[in-house]
């Protein structure tokens, strides 16, 4: 599978407005965003990122649609950062930890959430136990990506195969 | 005191070698394209992509 080596590095996708940053080491490929919006977030095309696929605001709803900090946004003009509201998760939410702290103590307390992706794999969130080939591990606040498409070079974990093969369900 | 460590695991997510992952405890299951919402307590979810009846296992990943 054809994959981006240089998993350390962040790019950058700038229009006129926001600039959008992806980090691929952080994605699990929840996929909201190609499955949204491939106008803008095309996996098979190079830079997979077009950022004149859509509206500014159609881009940033579906950014925040990233259940990780693969995707993240911010706008270009720095003075309107400051007034990023704390439900937002964008590029400055992820640097300003005091921004989700409240959040983040509600899902402490809360279920865990395990979300059945289309067509992709099953996304799980918040404090769990994780027991896999003889490994248990505890882990709170955290989220895990697993493989329902049994293809996948890194089972248990979803590795994004499922769009190569065309799995559905 | 346990008890109100609030960063306790909630569930106990489990998985199968060559089988289906299980899921128990507090948790809440949201089915994206059956658009479904539940909270089942124990669960067994097809990792293998055969199941006739997903996201749960059906035992597909035993016949070959």
């Amino acid at each position: 599978m054809e994959r981006d080596k240089s998993l350390s590095d962040e790019r950058k996708y700038s229009n006129d407005e926001i600039t959008v940053y992806w980090k691929p080491v952080a994605c699990v490929h929840a996929s909201y965003c190609y499955r949204e919006l491939i106008e803008v977030f095309d996996p098979s095309r190079r830079p997979w990122v077009d950022m004149k696929g859509a509206p500014t605001e159609k881009i940033i709803e579906i950014v925040n649609l990233c259940p990780t900090e693969a995707l993240t946004w911010k706008w270009n003009d720095d003075e309107r950062n400051r007034d990023v509201r704390s439900d937002q998760t964008n590029h400055v939410k992820f640097r300003r930890p005091e921004l989700i702290n409240q959040d983040l103590s509600s899902i402490q307390e809360n279920p865990v959430s395990v979300k059945v992706m289309t067509d992709g794999p099953v996304v799980i969130k918040g404090s769990f136990t994780l027991a896999y080939s003889g490994n248990k591990k505890e882990v709170s606040d955290s989220l895990v990506s697993i493989c329902r498409c049994g293809s996948s070079d890194h089972e248990p974990f979803c590795d994004g195969k499922h769009k190569k093969i065309g799995f559905t369900g | 005191m346990e008890e109100k460590d609030i960063k306790k695991p909630q569930a106990l997510i489990e998985v199968i070698d060559s089988g289906p992952l299980k899921i128990t405890g507090n948790f809440i299951l949201k089915d994206l394209k059956r658009k479904s919402e539940t909270t089942p307590g124990e669960i067994w979810l097809c990792r293998c992509g055969r199941s006739g009846n997903k996201p749960f296992c059906d035992e597909s990943h035993k016949t070959r």
